[in-house]
C-alpha cells in the first residue's frame, strides 16, 4: 500500500515542500479521476443533486410542504399540475422530493462527518501506539463492530428520540467502526516507513509525528472512505425514517416512503409516491458509491487492476 | 434477472398449487386483525383489545351488552334483582349450559371466577375494577348467584368478566397463574363455554382458529370456523382481501376504505366507534403530594377563557376532510353521541364553530391584546412567547392536527412550534407538566363514569392528562356516582359536560371511527354497534359472529334486535342502582390497556394512542 | 473445539514463505480467538444490558399503567420482574440467568422469552437461511464470470446491477416486488401473496402447508437474496481480480495451464476465502435485512418480534433478541476466523 506521497524525503524545512508535494499529488489524482467513467458519472448525478438541493427554494416553495396549505387532490396520478402526482395530504410529491433532497443529504454528510471524526481519531490512536492504549482502542473497533448495527441504531433513536440531529448522531455514532479498522491499517504501514522513522530520531513527538506525518498520508484514504460512508449513511437514514423512527416533522426521502407505506400506496397502485423517493435514494447512494470505488482505486494503484 | 428465474425455478412445485383452495363444505369466516396482537389467552394476564375478542368467543360473561346503546343485556344471567338498600344482587344463571369438556356450568363457576378475582393478586389487576365495593359472593345453588356490597355499587349489573371453570382454574395455583397460557394443550382447546372453541394459536403467534360449539346455549353460530390471521400492515390485509384470502379486514384506513369500496364483491365503511380524538391543554400540573406547581406551562393556557376562545379558532370540517380523509366526525364533548342517553350536545349558541373574528374578540375580552409586532400578549402586557404542542411521532394525525392548530394560532396571532414523541415518551412528559398542548385520544366505554372521572382533580398525576381541577364538577362526578335515579344522573352527566365545554382543557377534534371491510358476496347479515352508524366487528359481545350467515343465506338474516332475541326474555330490574363499569384499553405505540379504579366506581375505557392503529 | 488438525504444515501456503518464522501454531491462533471472542461476548452482555435500561418509559407504567393503580401495586410488579434492586445487583442476576439460560418472562406476552425466541426463530431462519445461500452461490458465480470476463458485457451488466442493487434499500426493493408481483402491477398479474408465512386456512404442518408457505417465501427471499447477492459478487470480483493479478498466476499461465485450470485450481479458490470471510461477517447485515423484510411482509420473525418489544419496552425480549442476535455475529466471526486461519496461515501472525 503505497501512497502518492513518498518520494525522496529530504530535510526538515521541507513542511512548505511537503504542503507542494501534497498539491500536486491532489493534482494527478483529479487527473486520474477525471478519466474514471464511472466514476464521473458518479459525480455528474452527485453534483445534480446537491444543486437541486441548495436551490430548493428557488425551484418549490417551501410553503409545499405545509400540510395545512395543501390544496391537491388526494393521491392524484401525475398530471399537467402535479408533475408526479400528490400525496395522502394533497401536496406535490416533485415539491417533497426536492426537499426530501435536502434532509437526505444533510444527514447523510452530517453523520459521515461524526462517523468520520470518531473512526479517525480511535483508527490513528490504535494505529499508531502501540502497547495497551493500541490494544484497549482496537478491542473496542472490534467490539462495536459485532453489535448488530440495525438494531443498535433503532435503539438509539428510541432513546434520543425522534429529530433530525438525533438521527445524524445515531447513524454517526453507530457506523464509524468500519473506518476506524481501515484508519488503523494505513497507519499501521505509514508508521513503518522511513522519515517517520527519522523523525523520530530528530525527537519530534508523537503527537507532532501523528499530526505531521501520520495524518496527511492518511488522510486520502479518509476521503475515498468518506463518500463510502455517506452512502451508508443515507441508506441508514432511509431506512430508520421507513420504520418510523425518522423526524416526522421534517421531509426526507425515508419518511416520504414512510408516509407512501402507511397510506397504503402500495396495494392503491400510486407508483408515483413509492418509485421516485426510492430512485432518488438509489441514484445519490450510486453516486457516492461509484465516487468512492473510483477514488479508491486512483487512490490505491494495486486496485487499479479491478477496473 | 437470472436469480429471480432461479428462485421462481426452485419454487415451481408451489406454483402449481398456487392460491389457497377453500375449504369444500365448512363455512370458515376468516378475519384480518391489524395493529397489536393477541398478548395472553389468559383472562387474568391480557391486555390488549384483540385478547378481549379470543376470550369473548371461548367464555360467556354474566351480563352482554344491547346492539344499540351497549346498555347491559341478559347473558349467562337470565335476570338479576336489586334489594331495596342497594346492598344485595341476587343473579338467576342460566339452566342447561355445558363447558366445552361437558362438564356442567353452574352459578359455582360464576362464583369461583368473580371470588378468585376478589382475593387474588394478578387475577385483580384487570377484573377487580368491576367488583368495587363487592364484600362476599357465594352460590348458593346452582342457578343462583349472590353479591354482598358495602354500599350501592354503580357497576352492576354490567360485569364483563369471562368466567373460567372451576374444575380447571382450581388447579391453577396463585403463582402458575403469572405464565398460564390457557391455550389449547394437547391438541384439545382450553375449557369454556363461548359460541367458539379455539383449536389452535398461542399468545405471540398471527393465527388463531376458532370452531364453532355446537351446543352452545345462545344456538349454533352459522359458521363452522373463525380464523383471525395478524397481519403487520394494512396492505398485507387489504391485498389478502382482494384475493379472497381472508372475509374481513378490521382497523384500515379511511382512504383505503374510499379504495375499497368501488371493489367487485366488496362492502367496506367507517363505523363510528365510541372514541374521540382531543387537543388537550396543560390547565395547571401540580405535584400531588405538595400541591406545589410542577412543569412549566405558558401562563396562557393556564386561563380557561384562553382555552376556550381557542376552540373557534379550530376548523373541525376542514381537519375531517383533511386530515382524518372523510372517516369520523367533528367532535364536541368527552361522551360521544353514540351514548344517546348520556351525550350533551351544545346547543348552537354555546357550541364551536369555526369563526377566527369571534375567537380574537374574546381573546381581546380577556386581556390578549394584539400587540405591536402583530403578535398577542398576556393581559399584563408580558409576551406569551411560543406554544409547544405535543405530536405523538406514530400517528400521522395528531402530526397534522398539530400543524393545523399552528397555522389557526398563527392567524390569531399567538406563536407555536410542534414536537413530536413517541407515546411512551409523551406520557412522560404530561406527568411532568412540560407541555403546552397536545394531541391524543380516549375511547370511551359503555357507561360514562370512568371518563369523567378522568377529568377529576383527585386524578391529576394519575388518568389525568390535563391536569384540570374543578370543584363543581368534581361535585357532580360524586353526586353521579351514587346517583340512583337515572334522569337525574343523566342530566348531572350532561351538566359535567357543560362545564368542560366551558373551560376547555381538552378541545374535542373529532369522534373516530374504525374502517372496516367485509367480502360482501360471501358473508352477510353484520349488524352494527352501535346500530345504526357503528362498527361490525370488534363489538361489545359477540352478536356477528353468532348471526352471520353465507352471502348465500343472505335473504333470512336473524332479526337484528340484539338482546331481545337471545332467550329467556327478561325483565331486570335495572336502571335504579346506576354505576359505572370499564376496562380501559389502552392501544398505545403498541401496547396497552388501562384500567382505572376510581374514587368508588370502576371504568372501563380504551385509549388510542395510535389512531393510526384504530382507523 | 477440536485442536487436533491444528498443524500447521497441513495447511500449503502457495506464496509468500518468508513469513514462515513469525507464524504461530494453529492452536494458540484458536486460543486467541477464542478468548477474544469470549471478550467480544461479554462487552455485548454489558452493552445489552445498559442498553435497554436507558429507553424512555418503565414498563410498569406503560403496561401496568391502570392496571396498577396503586403504589403498592407498582412495587409488587416491579418486584416481580426484580425491577426494584440497585442496577449493579440486577445486572449480576441479569449475568447469573443469561447463563443458566433464563431470559426472563415478557411483560408483554407473559410468555417465558426463550419460548418466544425459539418460536420466532423458524421463520427467520427460513427466510434469511435460504436467502443467504441463494445469494452466495449466485453471486459468487457471477462474481467469478464477471471477474474472468473483464470489461465484457457481461460483467458490465452484472457489475451495474451489482452496484445499483447494492444502493437499494432492501424494503424498498421488496414494496416493488410486492406492487408488481403481489398486487399485481401493468402487465403483471398478482400473483403472489404479499405478506404473512401461511394462509389462514391452511394447516402448517401439511404438505400443502409447507407448499404454502413456501409460496408465500418467494417474494421475501428474492428480495433479500437479490439484497445479499449484489455484495456477494462485488467482493468475488474483485478478489477473484486481485487474485489475478498475483505473480502465482501469470507463472502458471506461463507455464502453459488453459485458462479453466488455472481459473478453478489457483484463483477461484484463493478468491473464495475473503468472499466466505465476508459471507459470515455478513450477519449483521443479514440481521438489518431480516428486521426490514419482515416488517414489510409481515413475517412473524425474531426481526419483528424485537421492533414490537421496543414500544413497551419490554426489556426481556429486546434483551433476549439482541442477545441472539449479537452471539450470532460473534460466532460467525469466530468460524470465519478460524476458517481463514486454517485455509490461510498467513493471517497468523
Amino acid at each position: 500500500m503505497t501512497t502518492t506521497a513518498t518520494d525522496k524525503p529530504r530535510q526538515l524545512s521541507a513542511s512548505q515542500l511537503a504542503r507542494r508535494r501534497r498539491m500536486a499529488a491532489w493534482k494527478r489524482t483529479w487527473g486520474q479521476f477525471r478519466r474514471h467513467r464511472s466514476g464521473m458519472l458518479g459525480l455528474v448525478i452527485l453534483v445534480f443533486f446537491v444543486a437541486v438541493a441548495l436551490l430548493a427554494p428557488l425551484i418549490a416553495s417551501s410553503s409545499g410542504l405545509d400540510v395545512t396549505k395543501a390544496n391537491g387532490p388526494v393521491l392524484a396520478p401525475p398530471s399537467s399540475d402535479y408533475v408526479l402526482g400528490t400525496d395522502e395530504n394533497g401536496r406535490s410529491v416533485l415539491t417533497l422530493l426536492i426537499w426530501g433532497a435536502r434532509v437526505s443529504l444533510f444527514v447523510g454528510l452530517l453523520a459521515t462527518l461524526i462517523s468520520m471524526v470518531i473512526g479517525t481519531l480511535v483508527g490513528l490512536i490504535s494505529g499508531y501506539f502501540g502497547g495497551w492504549v493500541g490494544r484497549i482502542t482496537f478491542r473496542l473497533t472490534e467490539w462495536f463492530l459485532t453489535i448488530p448495527f440495525l438494531p443498535l441504531a433503532i435503539v438509539m433513536s428510541t432513546v434520543l428520540g425522534r429529530g433530525l440531529f438525533n438521527i445524524v448522531i445515531v447513524i454517526g455514532v453507530t457506523s464509524w467502526p468500519g473506518t476506524a479498522l481501515l484508519i488503523r491499517s494505513q497507519t499501521l504501514s505509514i508508521r513503518e516507513r522511513a522519515y517517520v522513522e527519522r523523525a523520530q530520531a530528530i525527537g519530534a513527538g508523537r503527537w507532532h509525528q501523528l499530526g505531521r506525518h501520520v495524518l496527511p498520508n492518511v488522510m486520502p484514504m479518509v476521503f475515498a472512505n468518506t463518500t463510502l460512508t455517506v452512502a451508508i449513511a443515507i441508506l441508514t437514514e432511509t431506512t430508520l425514517s421507513f420504520l418510523g423512527l425518522g423526524d416526522p416533522t421534517r421531509v426526507s426521502w425515508g419518511t416520504m416512503l414512510n408516509g407512501a407505506y402507511e397510506a397504503g400506496a402500495i396495494t392503491t397502485g400510486c407508483w408515483w409516491y413509492v418509485v421516485p423517493p426510492g430512485v432518488c435514494v438509489v441514484l445519490v447512494v450510486l453516486a457516492f458509491t461509484l465516487i468512492g470505488q473510483a477514488l479508491e482505486e486512483v487512490l490505491n494503484p494495486r486496485l487499479r487492476a479491478r477496473r | 434477472m437470472a436469480t429471480f428465474g432461479l428462485v421462481l425455478a426452485s419454487l415451481l412445485p408451489a406454483l402449481a398449487v398456487g392460491g389457497p383452495a377453500q375449504a369444500k363444505n365448512k363455512v370458515v369466516f376468516k378475519v384480518a386483525m391489524l395493529g397489536e396482537g393477541v398478548d395472553s389467552l389468559n383472562p387474568f394476564l391480557g391486555i390488549q383489545a384483540p385478547s378481549y375478542e379470543m376470550w369473548g368467543l371461548t367464555y360467556d360473561y354474566l351480563t352482554g351488552y344491547s346492539m344499540t346503546d351497549m346498555s347491559p343485556t341478559p347473558s349467562l344471567a337470565t335476570k338479576w334483582t336489586t334489594s331495596p338498600d342497594g346492598k344485595t344482587w341476587t343473579f338467576t344463571v342460566r339452566k342447561g349450559v355445558t363447558w366445552s369438556d361437558g362438564k356442567p356450568l353452574t352459578a359455582a363457576d360464576v362464583a369461583y371466577t368473580y371470588n378468585r378475582v376478589l382475593h387474588g393478586t394478578v387475577e385483580q389487576s384487570s377484573w377487580i375494577s368491576y367488583l368495587n365495593g363487592v364484600t362476599k359472593i357465594t352460590a348458593p345453588d346452582a342457578t343462583t348467584l349472590v353479591m354482598k356490597l358495602k354500599k350501592p355499587s354503580a357497576t352492576l349489573p354490567l360485569l364483563p368478566i369471562p368466567i373460567v371453570p372451576q374444575h380447571v382454574w382450581k388447579n391453577v395455583s396463585e403463582s402458575e397463574i403469572k405464565s398460564y397460557a390457557a391455550g389449547p394443550a394437547n391438541g384439545q382447546p382450553p375449557v369454556g363455554s363461548g359460541p367458539f372453541r379455539l383449536v389452535s394459536g398461542t399468545a405471540d403467534g398471527s393465527t388463531f382458529k376458532f370452531e364453532a360449539n355446537p351446543d352452545y346455549w345462545g344456538g349454533r353460530p352459522h359458521i363452522d370456523e373463525v380464523i383471525f390471521q395478524f397481519y403487520k400492515n394494512d396492505d398485507s390485509a387489504i391485498q389478502a382481501m382482494e384475493k379472497g384470502e381472508v372475509d374481513f379486514v378490521e382497523g384500515i384506513t379511511a382512504l383505503e376504505v374510499k379504495n375499497l369500496q368501488g371493489k367487485a364483491g366488496i362492502t367496506a365503511h367507517n363505523g363510528n366507534s365510541p372514541g374521540f380524538d382531543e387537543i388537550a391543554f396543560n390547565t395547571g400540573s401540580i405535584d400531588t403530594k405538595t400541591g406545589k406547581p410542577i412543569g412549566n406551562p405558558n401562563p396562557a393556557v393556564l386561563d380557561p377563557k384562553f382555552r376556550h376562545a381557542l376552540g373557534y379558532a379550530l376548523n373541525l370540517p376542514q381537519l375531517i376532510t383533511k386530515v382524518y380523509q372523510g372517516g369520523g366526525l367533528p367532535g364536541t364533548t368527552i361522551i360521544p353521541p353514540a351514548y344517546k342517553k348520556y351525550h350533551w350536545e351544545p346547543p348552537s349558541n354555546e357550541a364551536f364553530h369555526f369563526d377566527p373574528a369571534k375567537a380574537g374578540a374574546l381573546l381581546d375580552a380577556a386581556g390578549y391584546k394584539m400587540g405591536s409586532d402583530g403578535l398577542r400578549t398576556m393581559p399584563n402586557g408580558q409576551p406569551i412567547g411560543t406554544l409547544r404542542l405535543a405530536a405523538r411521532s406514530d400517528s400521522q394525525e395528531s402530526l397534522n392536527t398539530m400543524d393545523y392548530f399552528k397555522s389557526w394560532l398563527s392567524d390569531l396571532g399567538i406563536k407555536a412550534e410542534v414536537s413530536t414523541y413517541s407515546s411512551s415518551q409523551l406520557t412522560d412528559v404530561i406527568l411532568k407538566g412540560n407541555f403546552d398542548a397536545f394531541q391524543w385520544g380516549w375511547y370511551v366505554e359503555p357507561d360514562p363514569d370512568s371518563m369523567l372521572s378522568y377529568m377529576t382533580c383527585g386524578q391529576r398525576g394519575n388518568w389525568s392528562d390535563s391536569w384540570f381541577c374543578n370543584k363543581q364538577y368534581d361535585a357532580l362526578y360524586n353526586q353521579q356516582h351514587v346517583q340512583t335515579d337515572q334522569a337525574k344522573r343523566e342530566a348531572e352527566v350532561k351538566q359535567m359536560q357543560q362545564i368542560l365545554y366551558q373551560q376547555s382543557p381538552y378541545l374535542v377534534t373529532a369522534y373516530s371511527s374504525i374502517g372496516e371491510a367485509v367480502r360482501s358476496d360471501k358473508f352477510a347479515c353484520f349488524v352494527p354497534q352501535p346500530n345504526p352508524g357503528g362498527v361490525w366487528l370488534e363489538q361489545y359481545g359477540v352478536y356477528n359472529y353468532l348471526h352471520i350467515k353465507p352471502a348465500s343465506e343472505a335473504q333470512n338474516c336473524d332479526s337484528a334486535t340484539a338482546g331481545g332475541q337471545l332467550s329467556g326474555a327478561v325483565s331486570a330490574t335495572q336502571g335504579d342502582s346506576s354505576s359505572s363499569v370499564g376496562m380501559p384499553v389502552m392501544i398505545g405505540g403498541g401496547v396497552v390497556v388501562l384500567l382505572a379504579l376510581v374514587g368508588g366506581g370502576f371504568v372501563l375505557l380504551r385509549r388510542r394512542a395510535t389512531v393510526g392503529d384504530r382507523e | 473445539m477440536t485442536l487436533a488438525a491444528a498443524d500447521p504444515g497441513l495447511v500449503t501456503a502457495e506464496s509468500e514463505p518468508e513469513v514462515r518464522p513469525r507464524r504461530r501454531g494453529y492452536a494458540s491462533y484458536v486460543g486467541l480467538k477464542v478468548l477474544g471472542s469470549i471478550g467480544s461476548l461479554f462487552f455485548m452482555l454489558v452493552v445489552n444490558f445498559f442498553l435497554f435500561r436507558v429507553l424512555p418509559g418503565d414498563p410498569a407504567h406503560t403496561l401496568g399503567r391502570g392496571r396498577l393503580s396503586t403504589e403498592a401495586q407498582v412495587e409488587a410488579f416491579n418486584k416481580t420482574y426484580g425491577l426494584q434492586q440497585p442496577v449493579w445487583q440486577q445486572f449480576l442476576t441479569f449475568l447469573h440467568n443469561t447463563f443458566t439460560g433464563q431470559l426472563g418472562i415478557s411483560v408483554q406476552y407473559r410468555l417465558p422469552v426463550s419460548q418466544l425466541i425459539a418460536d420466532r426463530m423458524v421463520p427467520t431462519i427460513l427466510l434469511v437461511g435460504t436467502s443467504t445461500i441463494l445469494a452466495t452461490v449466485i453471486g459468487v458465480y457471477l462474481g467469478i464470470r464477471g471477474a474472468w470476463g473483464r470489461g465484457s458485457r457481461f460483467d458490465k451488466v452484472t457489475t451495474g446491477t451489482s452496484l445499483t442493487l447494492y444502493a437499494m434499500p432492501e424494503w424498498w426493493l421488496g414494496l416493488l416486488l410486492i406492487a408488481a408481483l403481489g398486487v399485481g402491477f401493468w402487465i403483471f398479474p398478482g400473483v403472489f401473496p404479499t405478506g404473512g408465512l401461511h394462509s389462514p386456512d391452511v394447516d402448517p404442518n401439511s404438505l400443502k402447508g409447507v407448499l404454502d408457505t413456501t409460496w408465500h417465501l418467494v417474494l421475501p427471499v428474492t428480495t433479500l437474496t437479490l439484497a445479499y447477492l449484489a455484495d456477494y459478487s462485488l467482493i468475488m470480483r474483485s478478489s477473484l481480480l486481485d487474485e489475478l493479478g498475483e505473480d502465482y498466476l501469470q507463472t502458471a499461465r506461463a507455464k502453459g495451464l488453459r485458462d479453466i485450470q488455472v481459473r478453478n485450481r489457483h484463483a477461484v479458490r484463493n478468491a473464495l476465502l475473503p468472499t466466505t470471510t465476508i459471507v459470515a461477517l455478513n450477519i449483521g447485515f443479514v440481521v438489518s435485512g431480516a428486521i426490514t423484510v419482515e416488517t414489510v411482509f409481515s413475517i412473524p420473525g425474531l426481526g419483528l418480534l424485537a421492533t414490537d418489544a421496543i414500544q413497551v419496552p419490554d426489556f426481556w425480549v429486546l434483551q433476549g433478541t439482541f442477545l441472539v442476535a449479537s452471539a450470532g455475529v460473534i460466532f460467525a466471526n469466530l468460524i470465519a476466523n478460524l476458517l481463514y486461519g486454517l485455509l490461510d496461515p498467513r493471517v497468523r501472525t
